[in-house]
């Protein structure tokens, strides 16, 4: 088993054992949600319109999720792109800004898994039976306003896309191993002619590719 | 950017144009643009488009465009998901790709509008975003 394939093994794991501030059955109902924002009506006809405000209707709680939690899965999982601050507020200020980064965290490692997997022309992987214990309930000391939208590891020298998920340290970690294994590779990353079959220029040409899709800024 | 690192002239519109199947500059970009259309978007087969991608660059390298793929369908999320603003060094240094690629008009660049440029080291680079 290659690096890419152990990293996804560990990943799955993990969304469905306990978590930072949600336990694994919740995190494995996020999976579920999230899986489902591909195909689900309403977020295609939101993902559809000008503007995802225009379209009418709403998400249900699920017997693990509330609403609101349902609406940040299926948001961040079928129309990352054009999010809005306001829209960010008005949900971290029902499900705390904790589990709305879990959640966001959560989306982003079943998108990645489940791309991983249609572009191989792969069946989906069926997440397996949720683990029983307490989420860690661990905020990390070092965390603060440092301009997103939740609150982010202060450290100075840190890159914003490398602390976004910094609040929720199990998701986090999870996370960063996808992010290592998956492209940025360790201290590789900063050889612009790294000595993999896929160079470095045809590596930033998919993922250049892939965020325009996404209609990602950053 | 590692264009430039390795002798390379990327068109860069082309790049981010969901329109353009063409090489870019990159060896093997049609078929990889291809191929991460597929993926994405589904406007073309993805079976299809990976047996393309085989034959261009190999199996090795279809499976990491594939975690490519993957991964930033991941990154776009947590970095859009939880609104962090452009690393100001970067922000400082990429006015004008932002301006030629239109990258001002996505939704997103909102959460950058009071980047400032701050004192000390910041990131300015692809490479330096990962530490």
């Amino acid at each position: 088993m290659n690096e890419i394939e152990q990293a996804q093994l560990d990943a799955t794991a993990a969304l469905t054992s306990p978590g930072d501030w949600m336990s694994g059955r919740r995190r494995r109902a996020a999976w579920t949600e999230a899986r489902d924002a591909r195909t689900n009506e309403l977020d295609r006809a939101r993902a559809a319109a000008l503007s995802p405000t225009s379209v009418e209707g709403s998400h249900a709680a699920t017997k693990e999720l509330s609403a609101a939690e349902v609406e940040v899965v299926h948001r961040v999982a079928s129309d990352p792109g054009r999010l809005t601050r306001s829209w960010a507020d008005e949900l971290i200020a029902i499900v705390g800004e904790e589990v709305y980064t879990e959640l966001v965290g959560v989306t982003a490692i079943v998108s990645t898994i489940d791309t991983f997997q249609r572009a191989m022309g792969r069946a989906e992987a069926v997440p397996p039976a949720p683990h029983d214990g307490e989420p860690a309930r661990d905020r990390p000391a070092d965390v603060g306003d440092v301009g997103a939208w939740v609150s982010q590891s202060t450290g100075p020298t840190k890159a914003n896309v490398s602390r976004t998920l910094s609040l929720v340290p199990v998701t986090n970690r999870a996370w960063r191993s996808l992010v290592d294994s998956h492209y940025s590779r360790g201290a590789e990353f900063m050889n612009m002619s790294w000595d993999f079959p896929l160079s470095r220029p045809q590596a930033e040409l998919v993922a250049t590719r892939t965020t325009a899709l996404a209609e990602c800024f950053y | 950017m590692s264009g430039d690192a390795n002798g390379l002239t990327v068109d860069l519109k082309g790049a981010v144009d969901r329109n353009v199947i063409d090489d870019v500059g990159v060896p093997a970009g049609a078929e990889l643009l291809a191929f991460t259309n597929a993926v994405q978007i589904g406007d073309r087969d993805v079976d299809k488009t990976r047996a393309a991608l085989v034959a261009a660059v190999g199996e090795e390298a279809t499976i990491e465009a594939a975690a490519t793929v993957a991964i930033f369908n991941g990154l776009v999320r947590v970095a859009d998901g939880t609104g962090i603003k452009l690393d100001a060094g970067v922000f400082a240094a990429s006015i004008e790709e932002r301006d030629y690629l239109d990258l001002n008009a996505f939704t997103g660049a909102a959460n950058s509008a009071d980047v400032q440029r701050i004192e000390g080291r910041a990131p300015s680079a692809v490479n330096e975003l990962f530490g």
